[in-house]
């Protein structure tokens, strides 16, 4: 089955109250990045019968909350690598759930990640399928499906 | 009792320990870790854990080949897989090579203590 943005918003949410103790609201009103917010990007590749990447993109200052979260430190004891790791692990749970809904022979790559102010996430050959903004305390955290068009 | 966190993943893996740390039913372990399926193999030769709780995807070598790894070596601890990817075919996959559960990601204290009730 092809995950769909509600089957997004459902894993987002799941895995930020389990992981995090952090609730995860939809937006439905469009909500981005401010252009000035340095972002947080992890992402996971599919591969196999199904084609593509999932992403969770989120400010600086909420990934560095998450990792405080996950770690149990204080927002200003999280190191640069712990940021990562979070974030990292963040896109590796939402694109390994997303994957268990797909059929076939599929791989999950490991994790990459990235940061940095107004970018374009892009995969060459890849469309858009699914994505949704989520909200929490004034925060938004992007969550995308993108598919290669050739599979 | 010792069990052997690995994952590739720092956070994942104080997760983990934190949830453990928090049920009866492992009161008092001593809880190691391993960054992936090379070091945890190691870990279990050097270490000797009554329990191995392993992600599956991770760099050098991934948690299924780590516990094939350890059953062509004639050692076979308690064995479970804590891991975001949850299909069919990997539960068949682990079952056959006799990991006793799989717990997806997320999870909660409850949901591991459920899995390790049928373990340990």
């Amino acid at each position: 089955m092809e995950p769909t943005a509600l089957d997004l918003e459902r894993i987002g949410a799941d895995i930020w109250a389990a992981m995090l103790g952090i609730e995860l609201v939809a937006k439905h009103d469009g909500a981005s990045h401010d252009p000035d917010d340095r972002v947080v990007t992890g992402l996971v590749q599919i591969t196999g019968a199904w084609e593509g990447a999932v992403s969770v993109q989120l400010t600086e200052r909420l990934a560095i909350t998450a990792a405080a979260s996950m770690f149990a430190l204080e927002p200003d004891e999280v190191t640069e690598e712990e940021v990562t790791d979070t974030v990292g692990e963040l896109a590796n749970m939402t694109g390994g759930n997303v994957k268990s809904m797909l059929e076939g022979e599929l791989q999950l790559s490991l994790p990459s990640v990235t940061s940095g102010r107004q970018y374009t996430l892009s995969l060459p050959g890849a469309h858009q399928t699914a994505r949704v903004a989520m909200e929490t305390d004034g925060e938004v955290v992007l969550l995308t499906i993108l598919k290669r068009d050739t599979v | 009792m010792k069990i052997l966190v690995v994952d590739d993943s720092k956070a994942m893996r104080a997760i983990v320990k934190r949830a453990l740390s928090s049920l009866d039913r492992v009161a008092g372990a001593t809880i190691i870790e391993a960054a992936d399926g090379k070091e945890g193999f190691d870990q279990v030769k050097a270490e000797s854990p009554d329990l191995v709780l392993s992600d599956w995807n991770m760099p050098e070598m991934t948690g299924i080949e780590m516990l094939q790894a350890l059953n062509e070596a004639g050692i076979t601890p308690t064995f479970g897989f804590v891991t975001s990817e949850s299909t069919p075919e990997m539960h068949e996959l682990a079952k056959a090579h006799g990991a006793r559960f799989l717990v997806s990601k997320p999870f909660t204290p409850d949901s591991l203590d459920q899995a390790l009730s049928g373990a340990i």
